[in-house]
């Protein structure tokens, strides 16, 4: 009997008592979805802040605040927000303020409004994730909205923890905002890269010097007085090469940079024994005292590297080939003259605006199943 | 006809009201293969982890027999394993002291076959993302972690965020297919000798026990590089690794049980999108009698149910 009865309620059609109540003849006036955010035709920081002024000054209640914050913290990156502490803030006061404070102990144990303490929570986490740090008038807020047992207070308690920690560890330092212009991203790229000599100097030139040159743009290019020896002492016969394009990463810029590589010296091996004493030699030299105060011959510099000696290093405006051989006639001309009579191969990969990035998201599953399908 | 009709009521059910008990109710009396998008949200089971892997099991099932067929086959190399452990046993003093300022290399990676002791695990794998990645010989001779990280995240309704690629050293064991650790007690240092792009990569000390609590603690510490060709060496105290479970930060922190390391690994998460190249030439660790510091972080009193809740 009671099969019967539920087969009835099932077989009855479902728009009778679903739709009913949403369905209209006229197909315009069927519900559609406002989106304050879409409508905005500036997409900037004012015109976010004001979707949200509007949104509290709507309705009393704040009916739908937690979807509304949830709808918000999705278009951050549309307007360029992601970073601001401001807006953020402006998020957190679209909150009622005392309600949420738990008031007896299994309010505070269970979770008092799961929903908005989570919103919050997400909230947070998203300003983590942007590397933005929280300030102590966001604990305020966060304390009259929650309360101290609020779980949205212990992960802003524990975002003060690590954050300050974690912030100034590397030891590269960048700037807060890097430059926009690229030049001075390739000096600052540059300058990350030859750190290992602080002898280092890094010159800013522009190929249209060398009259030759098809490409008008800029190199920044960096070699230090070691180098400098390096390249004169490196064999006339053995061709340098110029290798690259490498990639340096300045938080999410890169820059591609080239090498100037030539050949390693050989080593000397000493094959003396120290402790043999029949045939001493006079010492070459104590310097400011006797003999010679010349440095040995050969010294192992750390632009020695195992895959070659590194002579000098550079970023150029548009990484072509042409603006490296400018490149090239720039060093002889300011310091290597030994470079007219080297030979130089560039042994370069496609160059870099030729690449392309693929834009659309493969399908994972659908298509897997059809190859398979076709085995 | 009827299981037709309770699918559009579902469907009517899942568009108006969400009620997460209804409907998990109708997912278990009905078989039709769409019950799955009616459980939106990951679920989580906080009593006990089953499995070491977390549900990512890759391993093939294989029958029994196969199973003895092939514990044969070991059984010789097995064998051969535990002659050398006891004849290590016998013969060899424990080291007491290690030499203050000298690196003893763990791995160095400068032929191939060094290189297996390691796997590659990326996002892609699992289908929760699209990074990929490898570790192979670079042009230089030395291992080369590359790959290309994406931060895309799979459109199935499922994954919230996407982007990681990482290595991880194989479990070390002993004879037999028993589980062994890592005993790195005599060391405070880890050194690694690099070439990295620029980026900050994650340095990953696991120190899995025996109890399910433990499986997923991992003490991590950023390992940054400078970029370029120059090969740069970090020096790391062990002091500074900041204990993680399942990558979330600990309120409780404990510096790690330098005798039992079960894996060390890197990864690149830095939610930057494009390739990376970390050259490593070796993995070592050092006795630094200058550095004394115990653990680098320090814990404040708190109110009662606060912290570690």
């Amino acid at each position: 009997m009671a099969n019967k009865i539920l087969g009835h309620f099932l077989r009855s059609r479902p728009s009778m008592m679903m739709f009913k109540r949403w369905e209209s003849s006229e197909p315009e006036k069927r519900v559609t979805i406002h989106d304050p955010f879409y409508s905005q035709p500036q997409k900037n920081k004012e015109t976010y802040l004001e979707v949200v002024k509007m949104f509290e000054g709507r309705d009393n209640r704040r009916r739908g605040h937690v979807e509304f914050i949830y709808a918000a913290l999705a278009r951050m990156k549309e307007f360029g927000v992601q970073k601001d502490l401001e807006v953020y803030k402006a998020l957190v006061e679209v909150l009622p303020k005392g309600k949420f404070i738990p008031k007896n102990i299994f309010q505070a144990e269970f979770m008092h409004y799961p929903k908005q303490q989570q919103c919050a929570v997400d909230l947070l986490e998203q300003m983590e994730d942007n590397k933005v740090m929280p300030d102590t008038e966001m604990e305020q807020m966060l304390l009259n909205i929650f309360g101290a047992r609020g779980i949205p207070l212990r992960k802003f308690w524990r975002m003060m923890y690590w954050m300050p920690k974690f912030r100034n560890l590397s030891p590269w330092y960048l700037p807060e905002q890097l430059p926009n212009d690229t030049t001075e991203l390739a000096k600052l790229a540059i300058q990350r890269i030859t750190s290992v000599d602080p002898d280092t100097k890094i010159e800013i030139w522009q190929t249209e010097e060398i009259e030759a040159s098809l490409d008008k743009t800029w190199v920044v290019s960096a070699q230090s007085e070691a180098q400098k020896i390096l390249l004169a002492e490196q064999p006339t016969d053995d061709p340098l090469v110029v290798k690259g394009p490498f990639n340096i990463y300045l938080r999410e810029q890169v820059v591609n940079y080239f090498l100037l590589i030539g050949k390693i010296r050989p080593e000397i091996k000493d094959n003396t024994d120290p402790d043999d004493v029949s045939n001493i030699e006079k010492p070459r030299g104590i310097p400011g005292l006797i003999g010679t105060t010349t440095l040995p011959a050969v010294r192992q510099t750390v632009h020695e590297q195992d895959d070659g000696t590194i002579v000098s290093v550079c970023a150029t405006g548009t990484s072509s080939r042409d603006s490296l051989l400018s490149w090239i006639r720039l060093l002889e001309k300011y310091g290597n003259p030994q470079l007219s009579s080297i030979p130089v191969i560039f042994t370069l990969t496609a160059p870099p605006s030729e690449m392309a990035i693929q834009e659309t998201q493969p399908a994972i599953k659908d298509s897997q199943e059809k190859e398979e399908s076709r085995i | 006809m009827a299981l037709c009709k309770l699918n559009t009521f579902i469907n009517v059910i899942r568009h108006n009201t969400p009620n997460p008990i209804l409907c998990k109710s109708l997912t278990k009396t009905n078989s039709v293969g769409y019950c799955k998008p009616l459980l939106v949200g990951s679920q989580r089971w906080l009593f006990h982890e089953s499995s070491r892997k977390g549900g990512y099991e890759t391993e093939h099932k294989i029958s029994n027999f196969q199973h003895l067929k092939n514990g044969f086959k070991e059984l010789k190399d097995e064998l051969k394993l535990f002659k050398e452990e006891v004849k290590e046993l016998i013969i060899t003093d424990p080291l007491l002291v290690a030499r203050p300022g000298e690196t003893d290399m763990i791995w160095c990676f400068n032929e191939p076959s060094k290189l297996e002791s390691f796997t590659t695990t990326c996002d892609s794998d699992h289908n929760e993302g699209f990074s990929k990645c490898s570790f192979d010989m670079s042009s230089a001779g030395r291992g080369l972690f590359h790959g290309y990280l994406d931060t895309r995240v799979p459109k199935d309704g499922r994954i919230k965020k996407a982007g990681y690629c990482a290595m991880r050293s194989k479990r070390v064991r002993k004879s037999f297919k028993r589980a062994g650790t890592y005993d790195w007690h005599l060391y405070n240092t880890l050194v690694l000798k690099i070439r990295g792009d620029g980026r900050s990569y994650l340095l990953n000390i696991s120190c899995e026990g025996f109890y399910d609590i433990t499986w997923n603690d991992i003490y991590h510490y950023v390992l940054y590089t400078r970029g370029g060709p120059y090969w740069q060496i970090a020096k790391i105290p062990f002091s500074k690794f900041v204990l993680g479970s399942k990558g979330r930060l600990q309120d409780k922190q404990t510096r790690f049980r330098f005798d039992r390391v079960t894996h060390f690994g890197i990864s690149c998460g830095d939610k930057i999108v494009g390739n990376f190249d970390l050259e490593i030439e070796y993995i070592g660790l050092e006795f630094d009698p200058t550095h004394n510091e115990e653990f680098a972080y320090e814990m404040y009193k708190t109110d009662k149910y606060i912290v570690g809740v």
